[in-house]
């Protein structure tokens, strides 16, 4: 039938366990966040690499991605990345902390295509920057829109609005 | 000279095309007849178009007939609704979720509302468990009416006596949503810890009627069209998603399932009472467009046979947790939660941060439909404008969404 | 003034004229087979679509006509929220339409921006950029509301003046008593 899921059924503790060791420097913080998620943070420069890695693994490969989510915690952006693994049927969330004063990130277009859209919208919500980026430009407000709405600190101005 | 005869400056969507065109030019992919210039043209699609479903705006590069290329532009509905998030309580803001995706309301309040509950730790009653099961499943019927009545309205004017029947038919399941939470569409229904309402007197003998009729009217809408040798040729092999594009882009929904990929939330990450629901997993092969018609069709049928279970294992009790009226604020402990629910177009999740107060820090929703639309460029280039139309159509878009 | 007064049955039975005002005959038809444009933008369409559709049938006000381009249509519903980056097109297609030409705004997000008010990139009403005639609440309103509006549409359809006023008598007086002919008229005859 083709593409199958849960063919590798493991135990959360297990696919934690695994993750810290297999990930040891680039992957900290991992825990298990019920019923089916597993939760880590990853350092910035490694980013790409754990990508990567994560995609090509051969027990657990996170194959696919649901969603890239910008946030704007008070002292940093976050780029919060929730991928699938089809084969043991389980999501990963990978929180990756960026500067606000130098807010780039490295990409994963190229390890999981999904993420050029999702990727966009952060930009233009948070002004994440994704260096690397086939076409990082506004997705979803008009292309002269001034400011990035979804930050902490963003006042609406009347050149966003010349239609008030 | 007036400003409707004037033609607007390019936008960066269509600085784009223009663009792609000069570099496809200067590296020789050409028209491939001796001798003879081409010239591509960048032409637009919406945002106000009858059949992109919604202020959709597809800057498309036609060779002649042929798409060439499609970039889609979004945004002509966004409504700040992450932004607004951060303005309203958690109760405040259920109606706004209603608004996501306007066709599958009670969907996309129960893919919010869940995501709460788990954050705050919360479990609703059994009774409000199987209640919300059963909506949610008669708006999965009304939506595919929507979905697949557009679709083949779009096709016009073949399809457009299906579209007729199935909006009539809607009507019953609007009535019967009506009657228990108020409203025909919007309907803010769904509370944290439970319903808002239990079900009326005469509800449960209604509904199991309309679930008895149901059935045969969709295979009335399916004799309308499934032996038209028109409507076979215009969607068979059309708009093929392959399983690697699936994995690749995170499809998910009828346009997955379409494909061979038995991938369902109601059984890949079962919440609520699914696992002990009895239904099948509808899937097709081809991952064409008429697959991905022919998944929605038989998901209808699934749903009523999930409507008469629910029914009959409704037992009495409270629908909501606690006092009646549900609580007015609440206040989640600090941390981050994403859940997902199997929307009628794909797996529609939220994910929330709170830091404790009575406003979420962040929302994010994952929405099926801007995840489907990503694979728009692939699937319409090579595909002539008419062919375009259907496969858009089948892809099932809402651009509330999308853009949320 | 109001309603129109309809010619009655019994006015047909045996052969007869009726008189009226050209107001009159053209206001008549053009209300009742106004042609609107699908300009449904969010939720409000899919009421707009349920209100054309056999169980509320909009066709029974002479109104199912709906046309995809501007050009064509008398009356632009808008259904929906409509944000900055919207508005230029709204503007757009509003001035492609020929005149006589109405606006319906068909829920609270086109009356007033609605639950999105406070939004970044909403525009609080679409009559801060075309004007309205018709302002339809709701969120959504019913296909009964709409249909509500539509015939206070006609009502105000029926009161406009298509034919030129005549001048009043003391403009009459003021005119020349005869008009002189073109000189090149008069030398080429």
């Amino acid at each position: 039938m083709g593409l199958e899921i849960g063919t590798n059924a493991m135990a959360m503790d297990a696919i934690a366990a695994r993750l810290a060791a297999d990930f040891a420097a680039a992957l900290t913080d991992v825990r298990v966040q019920e019923p089916d998620t597993v939760v880590a943070r990853c350092a910035r420069a490694a980013l790409k690499d754990v990508a990567r890695r994560l995609k090509a693994h051969p027990e657990i490969g996170y194959e696919t991605l649901n969603f890239v989510a910008g946030v704007d915690s008070v002292r940093h952006f976050e780029s919060v990345y929730h991928v699938y693994s089809w084969k043991t049927n389980t999501y990963l969330e990978l929180h990756v902390e960026v500067p606000k004063a130098k807010a780039e990130l490295d990409t994963v277009c190229d390890v999981w295509p999904a993420a050029d859209w999702h990727e966009r919208e952060a930009w233009d919500m948070l002004g994440i920057k994704y260096l690397g980026h086939p076409d990082l430009r506004r997705i979803l407000l008009k292309d002269d829109f001034v400011g990035h709405p979804l930050r902490k600190d963003y006042i609406d101005s009347a050149e966003n609005h010349p239609h008030a | 000279m007036p400003d409707q005869f004037a033609t607007p400056a390019p936008d960066e969507a269509v600085k784009l095309a223009l663009r792609r065109i000069e570099e496809s030019t200067a590296r020789g992919e050409g028209s491939n007849v001796e001798g003879l210039a081409f010239n591509e043209v960048v032409v637009n699609m919406g945002p106000q178009h009858p059949s992109t479903h919604g202020v959709l705006r597809l800057v498309v590069t036609l060779d002649g007939e042929l798409v060439k290329d499609v970039i889609p532009v979004i945004g002509y509905l966004h409504r700040c609704k992450e932004k607004l998030a951060e303005k309203r309580t958690y109760y405040q803001y259920i109606p706004i979720v209603d608004r996501t995706e306007y066709v599958a309301g009670m969907n996309c309040e129960w893919g919010y509302v869940m995501t709460v509950e788990k954050l705050a730790g919360i479990r609703p009653p059994r009774r409000a468990e199987l209640i919300r099961v059963i909506m949610a499943e008669l708006n999965r019927i009304a939506s595919h009416q929507v979905a697949v009545g557009t679709f083949t309205a779009d096709l016009a004017p073949l399809g457009t006596a299906m579209v007729f029947y199935m909006f009539r038919d809607r009507e019953h399941i609007l009535d019967l949503l009506e009657e228990v939470s108020g409203a025909r569409m919007m309907f803010n229904y769904f509370r944290f810890g439970g319903l808002r309402y239990d079900l009326p007197d005469g509800w449960v003998e209604k509904c199991r009627d309309l679930m008895k009729r149901l059935p045969k009217l969709i295979d009335e809408y399916e004799s309308l069209v499934q032996d038209n040798a028109i409507f076979l040729q215009r969607c068979v092999g059309k708009g093929v998603i392959t399983q690697q594009d699936v994995i690749d882009y995170g499809i998910t929904g009828p346009c997955a399932r379409a494909s061979g990929v038995a991938h369902d939330l109601r059984r890949t990450r079962p919440y609520s009472v699914y696992p002990e629901l009895d239904f099948e997993v509808c899937t097709q092969s081809h991952g064409d467009v008429f697959d991905r018609y022919q998944v929605r069709m038989d998901e209808m049928r699934e749903s009523v046979k999930i409507v008469e279970q629910a029914l009959d294992m409704l037992p009495k009790g409270p629908v909501q947790l606690g006092s009646l009226r549900a609580p007015y604020v609440i206040t989640p402990p600090p941390g981050a939660c994403y859940t997902a629910q199997e929307n009628p177009r794909g797996e529609y999740g939220t994910y929330i941060v709170s830091d404790g107060s009575r406003y979420p820090y962040r929302l994010k929703f994952r929405d099926p439909c801007f995840c489907n639309l990503q694979l728009f460029p692939k699937l319409l280039r090579g595909n002539k404008i008419a062919d375009a139309v259907a496969i858009s159509g089948s892809i099932d878009l809402v651009l509330g969404g999308i853009d949320r | 003034m109001g309603l129109m007064r309809y010619p009655k049955l019994e006015h047909f039975q045996e052969p007869n004229v009726i008189t009226t005002t050209a107001d009159f005959i053209f206001s008549w038809a053009r209300s009742h087979s106004v042609f609107p444009f699908t300009y449904g933008l969010a939720c409000c369409a899919i009421e707009m679509l349920s209100s054309g559709f056999a169980r509320f049938d909009v066709a029974r006000y002479g109104m199912e006509v709906f046309r995809p381009t501007p050009r064509q249509c008398d009356l632009m519903i808008v259904a929906g929220t409509v944000n900055e980056k919207m508005a230029p097109v709204l503007k757009r297609l509003y001035e492609q339409m020929s005149e006589p030409r109405w606006v319906i705004a068909m829920g609270a997000c086109a009356t007033s921006g609605g639950p999105f008010y406070d939004g970044y990139n909403v525009v609080n009403g679409v009559d801060k950029v075309v004007p309205v005639d018709v302002y339809i609440p709701g969120c959504p309103p019913r296909p009964e509301a709409l249909f509500q509006g539509l015939l206070e549409l006609q009502v105000k359809i029926q009161q406009h003046k298509f034919v030129a006023e005549t001048p009043k008598p003391a403009a009459r007086d003021a005119q020349p008593a005869a008009v002189t002919p073109p000189a090149a008229a008069a030398e080429g005859a």
